[in-house]
């Protein structure tokens, strides 16, 4: 094992480079992708039919293609193609479209907000619905309903379910290398081409992905404990016997 | 405590009723729930709905805040006749949004499965509806929620969750919840029959408290003692009608009505 290459400034720097591009792609497609994720619910369940079923037909597509097809899709699809609208290079939008973490973040954001909105729905649909109807009841309006009773109850539910999703899609970035975006998998790939090492590199950056689900995992964890209203039986550290 | 609210309820001495209902039919679908229930329920007074499973009881009382929507007839409650929309025909076909949010601040309901916010904490759940439709503060809507917390003898678990509350403690904070609304009637919908057998009477102990300050309440039950002994008046309801009604005295000694009582008792 030769690791002499971790005190070259070059190889540090790529790798945080990587490290801080991944940590900023997994905030911005979790919490971009989590806000989608409730619309998707609701537009399932309570939209109007078309607008139900077109994001029943987004939610399937997204679910059942794979994830570098669309990062490929928009990138190189969507992102050429708007290069060839007249005046496109003149407007705000035009830096976007040539930053290979929109595209990535787009990507993200579409995925996580087509597989948590399932999740979500489905927690929403599990709420009971005398809950929701003490609500009425008690005079609420359906808006008050939902943000103070149908969706925090929702979320409580599928807390645990979320927080797998969200390891799931720090575990999705290293896609991105693909698009010529800077993360770690990317700066291995270069320490490799340069100094011909294979192991080591993709070695470290295991290690270091290993790091952040721990530490992603034991935060979500936290959110889950101290979320109001948990059962007394769930109030475990690790759920380890 | 909190010395400002020793008055927060105070029987209305107006004399019209907190209930008038006038002819209500109800159907879900082909079947016909309530078949033309009228019924007064007077200020200050405690009206028990009886009758078999099925018979519409449920029904009659979730069209008092209008859970349920009736088809026809005419409601009038807490001074207010509800102002229904209807087709040419006379069928009930919508409801005014802003009076329903009016009535439901007025009439508020213990449900028979507590049905309390399992994410909010006792005090959280008492306090909610005081807070987000009548809009009092957080500080005013504390002191109240307190106030009936003490009373249903929950004070002290205010900051629990309701998961970990027993049946009876979740149905007591439900009461203090509906009580917190300060409503002119209050709904009882079985509050107790989901409740283990030992816990049953710290529930109806403080239902018969409420029975004994006047307040005004309807109440559906299973509990025939209990019933006969807190209610002004009895209303047996069978297949959507009023079999029967009157004082507790007058139903238990018509015999027509006793026969019905009979499988109940
Ligand atoms: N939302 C609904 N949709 C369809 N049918 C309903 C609905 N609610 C009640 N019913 C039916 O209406 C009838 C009366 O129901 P209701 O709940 O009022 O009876 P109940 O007297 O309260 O009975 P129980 O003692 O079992 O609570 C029943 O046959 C029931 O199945
Ligand atoms: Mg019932």
């Amino acid at each position: 094992m030769d690791f002499s290459w971790l005190s070259d400034p070059f190889y540090l720097g790529y790798l945080w480079e990587g490290f801080v591009n991944t940590l900023w792609l997994l905030l911005v497609s979790a919490v971009g992708g989590l806000l989608l994720a409730v619309l998707v619910a609701l537009a399932r369940l309570r939209g109007p039919r078309p607008l139900a079923w077109l994001v029943w037909a987004f939610t399937t597509v997204m679910r059942g293609t794979p994830l570098l097809v669309q990062l490929f899709f928009f990138y190189y699809g969507v992102g050429h193609l708007m290069e060839g609208v007249p005046g496109i290079q003149e407007t705000f939008m035009w830096p976007l479209l040539r930053d290979p973490f929109f595209f990535a973040a787009l990507t993200f954001i579409l995925s996580v907000g087509a597989y948590s909105g399932e999740v979500i729905r489905g927690a929403m649909q599990s709420v009971p619905r005398g809950e929701l109807e003490a609500g009425r009841a008690f005079g609420l309006s359906g808006f008050q309903v939902l943000t103070r009773l149908w969706l925090p109850r929702a979320i409580q539910l599928c807390l645990p379910t979320l927080t797998g999703e969200m390891i799931l899609l720090l575990k999705s970035i290293p896609l991105v290398s693909t698009i010529a975006l800077m993360d770690l998998l990317q700066a291995a790939n270069i320490i490799r081409d340069e100094t011909f090492l294979v192991y080591e590199p993709l070695l470290l950056i295991a290690g270091i992905y290993l790091a952040t689900t721990v530490v992603l995992t034991l935060v979500l964890r936290f959110v889950e404990l101290n979320f109001p209203g948990m059962q007394p039986t769930q109030r475990r550290w690790l759920p380890i016997r | 405590m909190t010395s400002s609210l020793q008055h927060a309820f105070r029987p209305r001495s107006s004399t019209a009723p907190a209930v008038v209902a006038n002819q209500l039919i109800k159907h879900f679908g082909d079947l016909e729930v309530l078949k033309g229930v009228s019924l007064d329920v007077p200020e200050g007074t405690v009206t028990s709905i009886i009758g078999a499973s099925g018979s519409g009881k449920s029904t009659l009382l979730r069209c008092m805040n209008l859970l349920e929507r009736p088809d026809q007839g005419e409601l009038a409650i807490a001074d207010e006749a509800i102002r229904f929309d209807r087709n040419p025909q006379g069928d009930i076909i919508g409801l005014d949004r802003r009076q329903l949010q009016r009535l439901r601040a007025k009439v508020t309901m213990v449900f028979q499965q507590f049905n309390l916010w399992p994410h909010l904490t006792v005090l959280g759940n008492v306090i909610e509806a005081p807070m987000r439709v009548k809009k009092l503060s957080r500080k005013r809507a504390t002191a109240l929620g307190e106030h009936y917390l003490e009373r249903v003898g929950m004070a002290d678990r205010r900051d629990a969750y309701p998961a970990f509350l027993s049946g009876g403690q979740q149905q007591r904070v439900a009461i203090a919840r509906a009580l917190a609304m300060e409503p002119r009637l209050l709904l009882f919908d079985e509050p107790t029959s989901a409740l283990d057998p030992e816990r049953v009477n710290e529930v109806l102990g403080v239902i018969r408290g409420l029975a004994d300050e006047g307040r005004t309440m309807l109440l559906v039950t299973h509990e025939m003692h209990f019933a006969r002994e807190v209610s002004d008046q009895l209303v047996y309801l069978d297949q959507g009608n009023i079999a029967c009604s009157g004082t507790p005295e007058e139903v238990f000694a018509d015999p027509r009505c006793r026969q019905f009582m009979a499988p109940a008792a």
